[in-house]
């Protein structure tokens, strides 16, 4: 460079470099606490989209004259990431969002959490309360959505098929595992095509009906020996792989083949509405029963939690309690469609009478409400229980993809959990 | 000033004469300070870089280390001495070792074609094209792009059923090929999305050297008939040694670590259902921030450093006698040059001391 | 015969000029006059339109809708809401699109050019002076490189929430400012670059240390400085893991404000792909200057005889 050149850069390195303290000085986290102890301000940290938008804030704002700023990651992974990095350090928000599915490896770290007021409990099904009950039985975290599914299906292909159409009679169809599957057989038999989307949709609708899984309650690993995880596995491999296209889902191939309409029949948890109307939008002739087969399966879900070395524990406490209270979650599935899980919701007008037009104006309020209702266990779930449950997940891909047969993916999954 | 005398012999004693005034050798304050600032000045140049080292290198290294001794849980920051059982643990997962082939495989396909084709690009960038800014520029769009768009279109791409990879092939009769089930294939795709990132960068690191070798040197060659493949082999590769052993350490390293490719090439990010794509960063990835075990996590990472350490040391030695040698101290002057140069320099202190006289 | 070394006109100290070679006969002589044949163009402009690729689609992606990317029946031609599909970018609320873009032009730019300072100087240090345990000092500094950064972002945020530098600003700065492969680049670049007889003339010159580094080294150094410029403004540009850790939220980078263009179960690409090519825009503008800094000969003229 020529003189000239790098005494510029120089020298705007070192106004940068400047600048660089300045701002570092100036930004940072700001103190929460006016003089006295008073809140004035509370962070949340949510991830996705939980329909807590600035006008819903701002009444809270409003009633209490508390500021709230609110973080986003874009996806639960991303949160998670977040959240364990800082779990009993610094830098988490004062209200934390947790998802389901790592829920339960945060329960080793429960003492680190503030409690919920146990008067509170009994606003949500009770089901949602016991991932986030620890071993003394208190609750820590403030249930927000759930996903309680249902069998989304297309009438069109339905009546190709020469199924009946209409949401009641479908749903007569679908109500025990064994229907579920004899439908399928019978579809596939009669036009060559695919049933279902996913082998996962499946397993993970089975998986979340058994008593028991992969741990007992003091969390010893018993997925090995445990019977009821082996049928699981048989049913999945003798019953569902024969009739669904894709194995998982979230592939690049799986969303073509939204976009293509090519499913008679999926499995369906609230959200995953978004997304057959959004890969799919030309395709016609969805429709929404009201059933689930085995009753009622809950897939996914979300959890508020309080660090419990937050500086603003009570204010966040309040904050939580307003935020999963059953008006302000309604607001939150106005906004966002998030399925609320507290009880008092379900008797709602502006819950029962919501329908969504794409699926031909089902009422997926009141779907929702009575699946909800029909879930009658949540088995429960370790800390290990991502990483076995994963492992499975990939040992029914694995039989799907022909990489090794049933009994070897089987035996190199038992292997797998040993090793853990 | 004595100059010594051409042909004299040098160990002939000084002829005894007049008692000429010996010159007392003091150094005076600037040529102390000279001796001082050659001295000092290279550990000076070196420790921006090693302080901020210190700081944020240093730590991190230590840490990793001492945790991979350990049962170490990161949320409470606490955890129990194991020795080195957590290695031992890596070392009996067949996980381990297939990421570790998968790696191995991932790394050959990607490096060689790799590096050929950067060392091609960069010759054809080296001529005196026009609009060179944009053809040179151009081949950097790859590495710039952010991940997101990248991840995307190569996994439409290779989706193997809707894949246009695999619709082209079927316009030429190829059955559809199962990326994502077979782990030759995986790596063939992995590797095709690293090279597609990486050569322009190779390839402009390779370029930035080739300005600086001499262009006369290749003048001379063309006049005395050497064609382009012989003026590159035997020109521009010597003269590019220290920029080829720096590409290929780095690749290296970059090659062993490969970790955003094979964790873009699906949607779990976990290297596929039976560790098809998985590599060591990935699985160490996994380890630490999947199922949360960071001694693990960090045992890994050091056995792969000296995997790392070992193929490192190969390829150089490999490098080193492949190239041939430029003697590493530059450009060579010719005498002619060397010769002027020199007369300058004295001219130049003879005027000097004549104007201090 | 040109001058190699011209007196400074301030007295005696040697400076490096940079002089039009000329032949036997005082013409000047053009380095490289002959211009490459036309199939060398045909390989390059194959070679840039694959490149160009992902940025044509993210822009056509881009100009599309929220169906646009899932549509197999989509045409090669873009569709024209880019301008709109931008602008929803910028003015979203989670994204805080401005904010992002200073933090991360100014930090950007702040580690690349400490990192091409420091390496520079180290590089030098490395490659032309002898001194005791540099070529260990060097080996530890390339050996550095085969550790894993992944693991790297856990004690780093232990280290900085101790010191209490967790959503600061300069918390991103601090940890890339260390490139042992900037080091290795410029050690490697100036071994190769730098005559060494250069050298023994500036000192013979009575130059100080410094004052060769500056007059031989850094004008050597010039394509290679260039080029790790762009290398590490990019890598700083585009990281996302360690400013998403470290900072705060509401005061991002612009990978991580980007991102949350993808939250929310149905992803919009055609905001996201928009939001990508609005990101790699200024990266354009620095490539332009980068490129220049590619010259031919700048020591040629130099070892002209």
């Amino acid at each position: 460079m020529s003189p000239h050149t790098t005494r510029l850069a120089l020298s705007s390195t070192a106004l940068l470099a400047a600048g660089a303290l300045t701002l570092a000085g100036c930004s940072g986290s700001e103190s929460d606490r006016a003089s006295g102890g008073e809140t004035t301000e509370l962070t949340i940290s949510t991830f996705n989209d939980f329909g807590y938008t600035d006008e819903l804030l701002q009444q809270y704002t409003d009633e209490t004259g508390i500021t709230i700023v609110q973080n986003k990651a874009a996806t639960s992974n991303d949160a998670r990431a977040n959240f364990f990095q800082k779990l009993g350090n610094t830098g988490l928000a004062d209200i934390e969002a947790v998802e389901i599915d790592w829920a339960p490896e945060m329960m080793e770290y429960a003492d680190l959490l503030a409690p919920v007021p146990s008067e509170l409990a009994d606003r949500w099904v009770d089901w949602k309360n016991a991932p986030v009950t620890n071993a003394d039985g208190q609750l820590v975290g403030y249930g927000t959505d759930i996903g309680p599914q249902a069998v989304c299906y297309r009438a069109d292909l339905f009546e190709e098929a020469g199924l009946p159409t209409d949401p009641e009679e479908v749903a007569g169809l679908f109500t025990t595992w064994d229907d579920f599957f004899d439908t399928a057989d019978e579809y596939v038999e009669a036009t060559g095509q695919p049933f279902i989307d996913s082998v996962n949709s499946v397993t993970q609708g089975l998986m979340n009906q058994q008593d028991s899984i992969y741990e007992d309650d003091d969390n010893t690993v018993i997925a090995t020996e445990n019977p009821a995880v082996r049928e699981v596995f048989d049913t999945v491999v003798e019953r569902a792989i024969p009739v669904a296209k894709y194995a998982a889902q979230w592939s690049d191939d799986w969303y073509a083949s939204l976009a293509n309409g090519e499913y008679p029949v999926m499995l369906c948890p609230p959200w995953l509405r978004g997304n057959i109307e959004g890969e799919g939008p030309d395709v016609t002739g969805w429709n929404i029963a009201n059933v689930f087969p085995g009753g009622g399966s809950n897939w996914g879900g979300s959890y508020l939690v309080i660090p419990a070395n937050g500086e603003n524990v009570e204010a966040a406490q309040d904050f939580a309690e307003w935020l999963t209270s059953p008006e302000v979650q309604l607001q939150a599935f106005e906004n966002a469609g998030t399925f609320p899980s507290q009880v008092d919701t379900y008797e709602d007008e502006a819950l029962t009478s919501a329908t969504d037009e794409f699926f031909s104006d089902a009422p997926v309020g009141q779907i929702g409400a009575d699946r909800a209702e029909a879930v009658e266990v949540e088995p429960h779930k370790g800390p290990l229980y991502f990483q076995i449950h994963d492992a499975f997940n990939n040992a029914i891909q694995r039989v799907f993809d022909g990489t090794e047969p049933a009994d070897e993916a089987w035996d190199t999954w038992v292997s797998e959990v040993d090793a853990l | 000033m004595a100059t010594a005398v051409k042909g004299a012999a040098r160990t002939a004693p000084p002829l005894p004469g007049p008692e000429r005034p010996r010159r007392i050798r003091v150094l005076s304050f600037s040529q102390r300070l000279s001796r001082w600032d050659v001295k000092v000045s290279p550990y000076l140049y070196i420790s921006p870089f090693f302080l901020i080292f210190a700081i944020v290198g240093a730590f991190p290294l230590v840490y990793t280390a001492v945790i991979s001794f350990m049962d170490w849980d990161q949320i409470r920051q606490s955890g129990e001495f194991i020795g080195v059982d957590q290695y031992a643990w890596i070392l009996t997962q067949p996980a381990f070792w297939v990421a570790l082939r998968n790696t191995f495989s991932i790394f050959l396909l990607s490096s060689i074609p790799q590096l050929i084709l950067a060392l091609f690009l960069a010759a054809v960038l080296d001529r005196n094209l026009r609009a060179k800014t944009f053809w040179r520029m151009g081949v950097l769009l790859p590495y710039v792009v952010a991940p997101v768009a990248v991840g995307l279109i190569f996994n439409a791409l290779f989706a193997d059923n809707s894949g246009q990879v695999n619709a082209w092939l079927g316009m030429i009769g190829i059955g559809p090929i199962p990326w994502h089930v077979e782990p030759f294939w995986s790596h063939v795709a992995i590797a095709t999305m690293v090279n597609y990132r990486w050569i322009g960068y190779n390839s402009l690191i390779l370029l930035a050297a080739m300005q600086a070798i001499p262009r006369d040197y290749y003048e001379a060659a063309t006049v005395d008939g050497a064609g382009a493949f012989r003026q590159f082999w035997s020109i521009t590769l010597p003269s590019l040694k220290p920029t080829l052993i720096f590409v290929i350490i780095t690749s290296t390293i970059g090659g062993l670590q490969i970790f955003e490719e094979p964790r873009m090439f699906d949607q779990f990010g976990e290297g596929g259902s039976a560790n098809q794509w998985l590599t060591i960063t990935l699985y160490l990835y996994n380890l630490g921030w999947g199922d949360w075990n960071f001694g693990r996590a960090a045992a890994m990472a050091w056995l792969l450093f000296l995997i790392i350490l070992v193929i490192g040391l190969v390829n150089l030695f490999v490098t080193q006698s492949l190239v041939g040698d430029d003697g590493g101290r530059g450009p060579k002057l010719t005498r002619a040059q060397r010769r002027a140069l020199r007369r300058e320099a004295r001219a130049r202190r003879a005027g000097r001391k004549e104007l201090r006289r | 015969m040109t001058d190699l070394l011209k007196p400074d006109q301030a007295g005696g100290e040697a400076t490096v000029a940079i002089v039009t070679p000329k032949d036997r006969h005082g013409r000047a002589r053009r380095i490289r006059g002959i211009r490459p044949p036309w199939w060398i163009y045909g390989i390059l402009v194959a070679v840039v339109l694959g490149s160009l690729f992902p940025l044509y689609f993210s822009f056509l992606i881009g100009s599309g809708d929220s169906s646009t990317l899932r549509d197999p029946n989509r045409s090669w031609i873009p569709l024209g809401n880019f301008f709109e599909n931008a602008a929803t970018v910028v003015n979203d609320p989670n994204v805080n699109f401005w904010r992002a873009l200073w933090n991360s032009v100014w930090t950007s730019t702040v580690i690349a050019v400490a990192v091409v300072i420091f390496s520079t100087l180290a590089g030098w240090a490395f490659s032309k002076l002898r001194f005791p345990g540099s070529k260990p000092l060097l080996a530890f500094v390339v050996a550095t490189m085969a550790v894993p950064q992944q693991l790297g972002v856990v004690p780093l945020y232990v280290m900085f929430a101790e010191f209490g530098w967790t959503g600061k600003a300069g918390a991103i700065v601090v940890p890339m400012l260390a490139s042992a492969f900037g080091v290795f680049w410029m050690t490697q670049y100036l071994r190769q670059a730098v005559p060494d007889e250069l050298i023994e003339a500036a000192r013979m010159d009575g130059a100080s240390m410094i004052r060769t580094f500056w007059t031989v080294g850094m004008t050597a150094a010039r394509p290679a400085a260039a080029m790790l410029f762009l290398f590490t403004f990019v890598q700083a540009w585009n990281n996302f893991f360690w400013p998403f850790i470290v900072l705060d939220r509401q005061d991002p980078t612009l990978p991580v404000s980007l991102s949350l263009l993808q939250s929310n179960h149905f992803v919009d690409y055609s905001l996201v792909l928009a939001g990508v090519v609005l990101a790699t825009l200024p990266l354009l503008a620095l490539f332009v200057f980068a490129g220049k800094q590619l010259v031919s000969g700048i020591m040629a003229g130099a070892v002209k005889g």
